[in-house]
Formats: C-alpha cells, sequence, structure tokens
C-alpha cells in the first residue's frame, strides 16, 4: 500500500512530539531510513512542509512571508506581525522579509493560502485595467 | 486639435484621481498540473463550487470554474486557453459565482457562454448578471400549461401541440431536419410575444452562420439571441453553453416575458460534460458517462417552466435536440432526455427520404400537454389527425400486398394519402395557425377529395394565396379562434369559391 505525504508527515509530527532534540535525531534518522526503503525519498520535500503546517497548528505558529521593494522598518514589521495575529490567532509569527524591487513599492504579504497586496505595482496594474476597459 | 487633447488629458485626471486602489485579502492557490482544459490548484481552502478562478498567466488573466473541491486540492475547469497556465501560476478565487450577463441588450447579439459578443457588432452594455446555475422555481411558483407556441409547422402544430412553458423533445437521426424544425419555429415567433435564444452546443460554426443569415433574413434576429459554443469551443464552454442560455432566458422570464430555448444539441453537451468528468477523474458508469449525467440534463430542463400570475405569469419553453445514432432510442442519453421532456417529436429516415418533409413520425411523436395548447379551432381540426395519420400508415403497408380493398378502407387510404401531403412543407416557411386550420379544415370535411393527390401541395398553396386577398376568413379566426358556425361557413365559401378557379378537379 502507498503512504501519503500526509501520512508520512502525521507519522513524524507524532514520533517527535514531546521529545528532546537528541532524541528526535535517532528518529528522524530512521525516519528517513523508511523513507529510502520505501522508494519515496522523492517525497522528502513535500513531507517536510506538510510537517511544518502540522507543527504550525498545534504550535499556533504561522509561516509569513513580506516583501517590500526597500527595506523595511522594525516598527512596520511589528504593525504587520500585529496584524497577522489578530486576523489569524496564531501565537507567534515567523515573518520572511524579501526585497523585490520588481512591486515598486508598497508591499506584498503572503500567508498560509492568503494574499494581501498593497503593491504599487498592483495598483497601477488595476488602474490599467479600468482605463483600457 | 488642442481642445480633444485637453479634453482627453482631463479625463485622465478625472478618473486617475477618482481611482482608488482597494487593498484587500484574497485567496490565493497554486497550479499544479494542467491538462486539456483541466487544472489542478493547490490550496483556495475556501474556494466555492463552481466560484470563478483567475488564472494569472505570463499572457494575461484566463477565467476557470472550480468543480472539484478535494481536501487539499480543486479541480478546475479553464474557460480559455489553457496552454498558456504553467504550473506554478498564481489562481485567485473571486468569491463570485459563475454568472453571464443579461438584459435586453442581448437581443439580436451572437454571444460565446460567458456572454462576450463574436458577431463583430462591439460590446454589449449590459448591467445585470445572472448566475449559470440556478435551482428551477418552485411547485407554488407554476402554473400549468394552456397557451399555445405557434410551431408554424402543420404537422406539429396539429398533432403534437406545444405550450408555453412546455419541454418537449426533438429527436431524430444526423441531417433530419431537427435544426430545421427549430430555427422554422423561431422565425414564426415573429409578433407571437415571444423571445428566443438559440444555443449551439458543438455546432459546425459554418451551420450556425447559416442560421444566423436566415433569420436575420426573416427578420427573426430582432427577439433572438444566439449562444455559440462552436466545435472547435473547449468542452468546458460547451458544458455551460445551455445553461448560460437559460440564465439568459431567465431575465425575461423575471420580467414576466415568454422565452423560447432551443439547445442544439444535448448528446454533444452529454459528450462534452463526459470529457470533462474522465479528466477529473470521476469514476464513468454506462457509456463512459458519469452518474449524474442524468442531473444533468434534468436540471437544466427543469427551469423551463410557466409561472402563475403572482410570480409575474411568464414562461420557458425548452426545445431540446438529441441526435440518435442509427435511429437508436434506447441508448443512454436519448431515455434520459426522452423521461425528462413532457413529449418528443420523432424524425424518421423513412420518412425523409420519401419526401415527406418535416419528417415527423405521427405515432412515436407524442406531446404530454396535449390539446389544452391548441387554440379552440385547432383543437377542432385537428382532433382525430393523429389517430387517423397512424391508421394510414398501417393500412398503407397492408395495401401494398395489391389485393382488393372494401370501399371503405380505399377510402381512409385517399384520406391519408392526402393527408400526408398536407403534412409537407417547406422549410423557412412556417404557416399561420389560421392557414393551418383552412387547410386542414378542407381536408377533414371532404373538399380536397377531388384533388388529385399529386396537385395537393399546388392546391394547398394556390388556396393559401387566394385566402390572402380574401382574408376575412383568416382574421376572423385569428380573432375568436374558434370554429363557431360564422367561421366555418366563411371557410366552405372561401374553399368552393377557389375550386372554381382550379382546372385539375377530378370529377
Amino acid at each position: 500500500m502507498k503512504i501519503s505525504v500526509s501520512q508520512y508527515a502525521s507519522a513524524l509530527f507524532d514520533l517527535v512530539a514531546g521529545k528532546s532534540e537528541k532524541e528526535a535525531i535517532a528518529v528522524i534518522k530512521s525516519f528517513v531510513a523508511v523513507l529510502g526503503k520505501n522508494h519515496d525519498l522523492n517525497k522528502a520535500e513535500a513531507i517536510s512542509e506538510a510537517f511544518n503546517e502540522l507543527w504550525n497548528k498545534a504550535h499556533g505558529e504561522l509561516n509569513a512571508k513580506l516583501s517590500s521593494a526597500r527595506e523595511l522598518s522594525a516598527a512596520i514589521r511589528e504593525t504587520v506581525t500585529d496584524y497577522l495575529k489578530q486576523q489569524t490567532g496564531a501565537k507567534k509569527i515567523i515573518l520572511e522579509t524579501e526585497i523585490n524591487p520588481e512591486i515598486i513599492g508598497g508591499f506584498v504579504l503572503r500567508y498560509g493560502s492568503k494574499v494581501l497586496d498593497g503593491s504599487l505595482k498592483n495598483s497601477l496594474d488595476s488602474l490599467k485595467n479600468k482605463i483600457s476597459n | 486639435m488642442s481642445t480633444t487633447k485637453d479634453f482627453i488629458v482631463e479625463q485622465l485626471k478625472e478618473e486617475i484621481s477618482g481611482f482608488k486602489a482597494e487593498v484587500s485579502e484574497k485567496s490565493v492557490g497554486k497550479v499544479l498540473k494542467v491538462s486539456d482544459g483541466i487544472a489542478l490548484v493547490s490550496g483556495l481552502a475556501e474556494a466555492m463550487m463552481s466560484e470563478i478562478l483567475i488564472f494569472k498567466t505570463e499572457k494575461g488573466e484566463i477565467t476557470g470554474v472550480a468543480l472539484n473541491l478535494e481536501e487539499s486540492q480543486v479541480g478546475a475547469i479553464v474557460l480559455g486557453d489553457f496552454t498558456v497556465i504553467k504550473e506554478g501560476d498564481e489562481v485567485v478565487a473571486t468569491k463570485r459565482i459563475l454568472e453571464v450577463p443579461v438584459g435586453e441588450n442581448m437581443i439580436g447579439r451572437v454571444v460565446n457562454p460567458l456572454g462576450e459578443p463574436l458577431d463583430g457588432k462591439g460590446k454589449i452594455e449590459t448591467t445585470k448578471f445572472y448566475p449559470v446555475e440556478k435551482i428551477a422555481p418552485g411547485v407554488i411558483t407554476r402554473a400549468s400549461v394552456k397557451e399555445p407556441v405557434q410551431t408554424g409547422i402543420k404537422a406539429i402544430d396539429a398533432m403534437i401541440p406545444i405550450g408555453r412553458g412546455q419541454r418537449e423533445l426533438i429527436i431524430g437521426d444526423r441531417q433530419l431536419g431537427k435544426t430545421a424544425i427549430a430555427v422554422d419555429t423561431i422565425i414564426n415567433q415573429k409578433g407571437q410575444n415571444m423571445k428566443c435564444v438559440y444555443v449551439a452546443i458543438g455546432q459546425k460554426e459554418s451551420k450556425v452562420a447559416n442560421i444566423v443569415t436566415k433569420l436575420t433574413e426573416a427578420g427573426a434576429m430582432d427577439y433572438t439571441t444566439i449562444v455559440l459554443a462552436g466545435a472547435s469551443t473547449p468542452a468546458s464552454l460547451l458544458y455551460i453553453a445551455p445553461y448560460a442560455g437559460c440564465a439568459m432566458a431567465e431575465y425575461f422570464l423575471d420580467k414576466g416575458e415568454d422565452v423560447l430555448i432551443i439547445y442544439d444539441d444535448l448528446s454533444k453537451h452529454a459528450v462534452s460534460y463526459r470529457e470533462i468528468s474522465l479528466l477529473l477523474r470521476r469514476p464513468p458508469g454506462r457509456e463512459a458517462y458519469p452518474g449524474d449525467v442524468f442531473y444533468l440534463h434534468s436540471r437544466l430542463l427543469e427551469r423551463a417552466c410557466k409561472l402563475n400570475k403572482d410570480f409575474g405569469g411568464g414562461s420557458i419553453t425548452a426545445l431540446p435536440i438529441i441526435e440518435t445514432q442509427a435511429g437508436d432510442l434506447s441508448a443512454y442519453i436519448p431515455t434520459n432526455v426522452i423521461s425528462i421532456t413532457d413529449g418528443q417529436i420523432f424524425l424518421e429516415p423513412d420518412l425523409f427520404y420519401k419526401g415527406n418533409r418535416p419528417a415527423v413520425n405521427a405515432g412515436l411523436s407524442v406531446s404530454r400537454v396535449g390539446s389544452s395548447a391548441q387554440i379552440k379551432a385547432m383543437k377542432k381540426v385537428a382532433g382525430k389527425m393523429r389517430l387517423e395519420a397512424a391508421q394510414y400508415r398501417e393500412l398503407a403497408a397492408f395495401a401494398q400486398f395489391g389485393s382488393d380493398l372494401d370501399p371503405e378502407t380505399k377510402k381512409k387510404l385517399e384520406r391519408g394519402q392526402r393527408l400526408y401531403e398536407i403534412f409537407k412543407q417547406d422549410q423557412y416557411q412556417p404557416l399561420s395557425v389560421a392557414k393551418q386550420v383552412l387547410a386542414y379544415y378542407s381536408l377533414i370535411n371532404g373538399l380536397m377529395d377531388d384533388v388529385p393527390v399529386e396537385r395537393i401541395r399546388e392546391f394547398e398553396n394556390g388556396l393559401y394565396k387566394y385566402a390572402d386577398l380574401n382574408d376575412a376568413v383568416l382574421k376572423l379566426i385569428e380573432e375568436k379562434k374558434e370554429l363557431d358556425e360564422e367561421v366555418e361557413t366563411g371557410l366552405k365559401k372561401l374553399i368552393n369559391d377557389y375550386k372554381v378557379t382550379v382546372d385539375y378537379l377530378m370529377k
């Protein structure tokens, strides 16, 4: 029987739950060995993604990605983190930032399957759409 | 020159100052897989059934519709060119159910199933949108079908009357004139207070172009919308075409108007749905159609209805068309649609090749609404016509053996031959109900018995022309809709007067 990515991820999650770092390393080692035995090593990336999601859900964490054209100040990052906490009810926000000159100005915030696009590029695009229609 | 330039700059400034970029949260997914008009999208956890999705590709935005909602992915059909979508492209959920523009301005236009113009006559200005999928009106909103739809085809109006709000199937092999019946019916709706929608599903574009030309020539485009999903359109658009056409019809229904909608044809619609279902990996059933192929057509045809006075009193009459293979009525889709509709018009190859066109089989064709959808005058003359026509065919088969026949049978045969002559009718020449009554009246009262069979049609056409010149009686029929003494004497006088002018009567 084939084992799906989500099954692997939840198995791994159950195995490492409540274990110390040292114990966890041993678990991961044997987990990878099982993956190899089942010829499922190509699923490793998807499994780690799914595991990440499970972990975040259980611990109230949230991964988010903030793109901006220029470096953002700590105060702005704080505001974004607060906004995300308020929106999702997560306890801890892991905010990844990225400098992307293509968006011209403003910011793009991605978390889960949501996107908050406040970039200048997006506004210009919709203005273009409005005028050309 | 400068004023125009200034004007444009001013307008632009105004537009830009009035423009407010709205920042709102959007659900975004990623394309996992694209194949043959189907896309698998990850994420979009909050997507609704038949929600519009926007695929953001390098070559602009493409619309899609969510059809399969699964645990971690969404199966969507792509309404447009799927070849430009790439794995990893962003997909935005719009939180809108698939809808089409509707309104008065759709009349006279040829549009695709999304309501976009295909006739090169420019943009269609509409303000209203109707959802493509809608649950049919419930039982308390409905009334019984009792007003006639005049198809203008003698054989149908007499034997298989269609009422406003009825669903009458037109079924037969290819090339037997199914579309011809539909087109003639549209042409005959002129001045009958009826809007028409013709939905072409998987038809050759040349055929549709031909229909548009004919309808324009006949002045029928003044009240007709054509929804075109041609043979080269992807299956996803073929699949939504009839629902979109029905949504456009429902706009007029809600205004209390009568609408006639033609689905040409539902066999190809079922095939396109089969294609989508198989690509979405839904399990195949009989003839590889998915399990919900019955619901596919029943929910569509159930939207045809006659509403009662409290709900506006409008109606949608549906004429679905089914193409059979070698006359096989017991295939999956024909049996399904036969059982959904309120009767069928069955076209037969034998009759067609014998020259009886339209090739309506009187025995197998029925209308479950029946004579309540006929005007009284027609009811009176057409009462026994169906039985007589069916009996004649049996007798004719028997009489082929050439034995001596008793005078009674002979008389019946003679009458039957003339009846079948009268059923013949050229394409694009629908007849008014008054003229039909005139023809049938002269036949059943034996006033045509002395006209040679081979000259019946000549006689008939002459009679119509004569009646046009002396149209008091025709007007009387249209006014009274009844066959009382006054009308009857008028009819008899008209026919006898005309008979004096012809020289080929038998003694």
